[in-house]
């Protein structure tokens, strides 16, 4: 079964890491969104079966990415790979409903574990 | 600026390095000045805001840009192309934001980084703020952080001119 991915950040060199991690996976098709507006605008648009996200985005958060994925009732893993470090933004997300969260700087190996551990749900 | 402020700084900017590039870093000084003139290529602006407010302004030599978007990406790069202004910009990012989780008492948020190259500018912080010049040096080359963080609800940003 092919996975589809949604990658959203404002940073082109973090999209080209994450996509080359997730294609590291197996995945080959993704979609690139290049802000948190972008992100929920191409969500709605077609079935995804993966999201990662970025926190500090132009237009919208990724905060906000979660939160209106999760109105629209959808249960897609989510992973967030943000700077964001405190504790308290980890909850945020966890209340938002994030699946899972990868804090940089990360190794390689670390993004790769998240992204095969969920997509294979 | 306290003193105390600025390990997180260190700390993060080796953290990052290491972690992310596989490249040991090394401090190599510390001064205080008021305005900014990059002596480097390209350079990252970052503002934090919340409990206490500031300005991270990275500095890279075009080489530790270059070779950083290399290792980053798996592919050779001889100019500095918009994915070289990203992986700055991204770097600055990460040194902030890593540094600000040790500094939680802050509740800091960053704003997006801004990305400037070219050595013909001057970054002046508020006369409020006695920014910190951490010099660093790598195998790849040189680098230098400036961080400007003072306790206060007033607006204490870094102006850019030239």
């Amino acid at each position: 079964m092919s996975i589809k991915a949604l990658i959203a950040d404002d940073s082109g060199v973090m999209r080209k890491i994450i996509v080359r991690a997730a294609n590291a996976a197996g995945i080959q098709d993704i979609v690139e969104a290049v802000d948190g507006a972008d992100a929920v605008a191409k969500f709605g648009e077609e079935h995804f079966d993966l999201v990662l996200t970025d926190w500090n985005m132009p237009n919208k958060t990724g905060l906000e990415v979660i939160q209106e994925i999760r109105a629209t009732g959808s249960s897609v893993p989510i992973i967030m790979v943000t700077t964001e470090g405190e504790k308290s933004s980890v909850l945020q997300a966890i209340q938002a409903g994030v699946s899972d969260y990868l804090t940089k700087p990360f190794e390689a190996d670390a993004l790769l574990a998240k992204i095969e551990k969920l997509a294979l749900v | 600026m306290r003193a105390e402020y600025i390990n997180p700084f260190i700390e993060s900017t080796v953290d990052v390095f290491k972690t992310m590039l596989s490249c040991d870093v090394a401090r190599t000084g510390l001064t205080v000045h008021e305005t900014f003139h990059p002596q480097y290529d390209i350079t990252g602006i970052i503002g934090m805001s919340g409990k206490a407010h500031g300005d991270v302004v990275i500095s890279f030599e075009r080489s530790v840009a270059l070779a950083a978007t290399e290792t980053l990406l798996g592919t050779k790069y001889s100019e500095i192309n918009d994915d070289v202004v990203d992986t700055v910009g991204e770097l600055t990012n990460m040194i902030a934001g890593n540094a600000k989780s040790s500094l939680e008492r802050f509740e800091l948020q960053l704003a997006l980084p801004t990305v400037i190259v070219g050595k013909n500018h001057s970054i002046r912080f508020p006369s409020k703020v006695k920014p910190l010049s951490l010099p660093f040096e790598s195998v790849w080359g040189n680098f230098n952080i400036e961080v400007g963080l003072i306790e206060s609800p007033e607006d204490a940003h870094a102006v850019i001119s030239g």
